[in-house]
């Protein structure tokens, strides 16, 4: 492993990418600055320019505006090709006509190595990747989990600096994700490779990525680690996609000692007011995380809601309580570990929280 | 248990009285299927009782005429044709319309790829393109042989089976082998292509390595439509031939001279000729089909 500058180099830099199909814009700006060996997931509803961005990084198409960086060298305008990468796709796009072992050679035999070598590197993979008996089979007599095996080593066994992968598990059975999800974060952190991880499933993302970065409209609305995303979504956006939020929108009002007072439908709340400066009266949204909601409150919590359970469900390690409000709409009330239901349906209950669990949105 | 027994030895009990009324749709079906299977195989009778025909009367014996009834059996006409002077006639012709005919296919193979690929990738004007290259298969092929042929002669260049007569061939067998290719493309995952190229392949590597083995089937098919498109040209052949016939231009032109069974003879053996190359083509096929599907485990 190479020690020293190389730590400090970026593995990918975007730098203002921009994508149009006539008059749709795809990719809008994007910018992103990926460190090495990091595990970056791309999240946002279909049609949100991820999987785009995933294609101007590995060259299959070329971004109108934008310059694309690859371990600090410029490659915007390079062939896929001549690119340091590999890519994955959803449904593996195996060649149906070559052998697993065939396939997984494919990549060093372009790259010109002797055939002794090849036939021992693959090997090894085969080996590692625990599909050493499938070397002579072709994919159309594989099962879905294996394919996404042999996919996965034929992409990695070049190794190269960025591995893309476009909804990698998407084709696999649910219950092979979880599995499979593990098994490939701590390929991941072994191999040193990056990951640039492009998804819909929140769950993949926030379980596997170093930093996630939401996209909507062929934008980036936020980008980070889970952590900071879950705990403080910027946008309204972030906090109506990312799962568990409860989402408020007011007229902002004066700021009293760090809290900006809000008004809704359902009341007027404190939020702590952090950087914020628009005028009073200015339309603003804030959120709370489920979890962070308070049951039968006391009177230091001054952010208070009366609300009727409209429905109770269960996640398994969460029990969500859907409330119904006075304005028609919802509130969601976690509570953890597998415990009975806290309210039964159609009851009619107090609840609150802090002011500084809540977060005010970016404009 | 008991219920599910019970629940299964009603229901039978229902269904006749409903069959006496109209025909249950098993026996329905059944009429139909035998209906259908009899007016395909009144179809293919048509379509091959001439040819058996013709291929029946070239094995009739010496004194045999060129109607029924047949004056016994003998191979004499074959015989007649390999020995006599006749065959002399036709051995260059068949000669050329053979030779002709391979150069069509894989003229065809070649431009009908490439066209095929061109109007995958989509550009300016790929529609208009699309139906220009179909108008090969619309036009009237007498009208074109012969505009070819006028054209040709305002130019001042010599008519000739290997050059004009090649490339009015070319315009007919060429929009067969692109609708085929296109049907094949149509089918194909681009993604193949993409994975390749993201592994380091060049275009033209991924095209041999990735693409064309995956439509060799369908480019089998394009050569095969080139062969026997361009092997039995007539129309498109009359004008623009010039002196050195092909074999259908000597087929017809003995036809105008006189009619023996020994023409019978000709079409019999041009005809097993096709099926041979059919033959081959199709057991090439088979041989690429096998090698692209999966082994089995």
């Amino acid at each position: 492993m190479p020690e020293g500058p190389l730590l400090t180099q970026l593995d990918l830099e975007l730098r203002g990418i921009r994508k149009r199909y006539g008059s749709f814009t795809a990719v809008d700006g994007v910018s992103l600055e990926v460190g090495k060996g990091q595990f970056v997931c791309l999240l946002g509803p279909s049609g949100c320019g991820k999987t785009t961005t995933l294609r101007c990084i590995a060259g299959l198409e070329e971004p109108d505006d934008g310059d694309i960086l690859i371990g600090g060298r410029e490659v915007t305008g390079d062939p896929p090709w001549k690119r340091d990468i590999a890519m994955m796709f959803q449904d593996f796009a195996l060649f149906p006509h070559m052998s697993v072992a065939k396939q997984i050679g494919f990549g060093l035999e372009m790259q010109g190595r002797p055939r002794a070598e090849i036939e021992a590197r693959v090997r090894e993979v085969l080996a590692s990747f625990e599909i050493l008996p499938l070397a002579d089979r072709r994919p159309a007599s594989l099962s879905g989990g294996q394919k996404q095996r042999v996919a996965l080593a034929r992409a990695m066994v070049t190794e190269p600096r960025i591995l893309l992968l476009d909804e990698p598990i998407g084709a696999l059975d649910y219950s092979l994700r979880e599995t499979v999800m593990l098994e490939l974060k701590l390929l991941q952190q072994r191999s040193g490779i990056s990951f640039i991880w492009v998804t819909h499933d929140q769950n993949e993302a926030f379980s596997l990525g170093d930093l996630v970065v939401v996209m909507n409209h062929a934008r980036i609305e936020q980008q980070g680690p889970p952590e900071e995303i879950l705990a403080r979504p910027r946008t309204p956006f972030v906090a109506g996609f990312v799962q568990g939020n409860n989402v408020f929108r007011g007229k902002a009002g004066a700021i009293e000692a760090g809290l900006l007072r809000i008004v809704t439908e359902v009341g007027e709340f404190l939020v702590p007011a952090g950087a914020h400066t628009a005028a009073p009266g200015a339309l603003v949204s804030f959120s709370v995380r489920a979890e962070r909601i308070i049951d039968q409150p006391d009177a230091a919590v001054r952010n208070r809601v009366t609300g009727r359970c409209t429905a109770v469900e269960f996640f398994g390690a969460v029990r969500r309580h859907v409330l119904e409000l006075a304005d028609g709409s919802l509130l969601k009330y976690d509570q953890f570990g597998a415990l009975a239901p806290r309210f039964v349906t159609g009851q009619v209950v107090d609840l609150g929280w802090r002011a500084e669990d809540a977060v005010l949105h970016a404009p | 248990m008991t219920q599910v027994t019970i629940a299964k030895a009603e229901a039978p009990a229902a269904a006749p009285r409903r069959a006496v009324r109209r025909l249950d749709h098993r026996t329905r079906s059944r009429i139909t299927a035998w209906m259908l299977g009899g007016i395909t195989l009144l179809f293919l009778l048509y379509q091959w009782l001439p040819i058996l025909t013709l291929g029946l009367l070239s094995f009739s014996g010496p004194t045999g005429g060129t109607t029924f009834p047949m004056n016994g059996v003998s191979l004499h006409w074959y015989r007649e044709l390999w020995d006599a002077s006749i065959m002399n006639d036709f051995k260059p012709p068949l000669a050329r319309s053979f030779l002709l005919a391979l150069a069509c296919s894989a003229t065809t193979v070649v431009l009908a790829v490439m066209a095929a690929q061109a109007v995958r990738g989509r550009f300016r004007g790929n529609g208009l393109f699309f139906y220009l290259l179909l108008l090969g298969i619309m036009a009237p092929g007498i009208l074109v042989g012969f505009g070819f042929a006028l054209l040709m002669r305002l130019m001042g260049i010599e008519l000739s089976w290997d050059t004009t007569a090649f490339v009015t061939h070319v315009t007919w067998t060429l929009p067969f082998g692109f609708l085929t290719m296109l049907a094949v493309f149509n089918r194909f995952d681009a993604r193949l292509e993409e994975a390749a190229l993201t592994l380091g392949a060049s275009r033209l590597t991924t095209f041999r390595r990735v693409t064309l083995p995956i439509v060799l089937p369908g480019v089998m098919g394009a050569g095969l439509f080139g062969f026997s498109l361009s092997y039995d040209e007539y129309p498109r052949s009359l004008f623009t031939t010039g002196a050195d016939l092909t074999l259908p231009l000597a087929v017809m032109a003995q036809l105008d001279r006189q009619l023996t069974p020994e023409l019978y003879a000709i079409g019999t053996t041009t005809t097993a000729f096709s099926f041979i190359a059919i033959g081959i083509f199709t057991f090439a096929f088979w041989v690429l089909r096998r090698r692209v599907q999966a082994r089995k485990p």
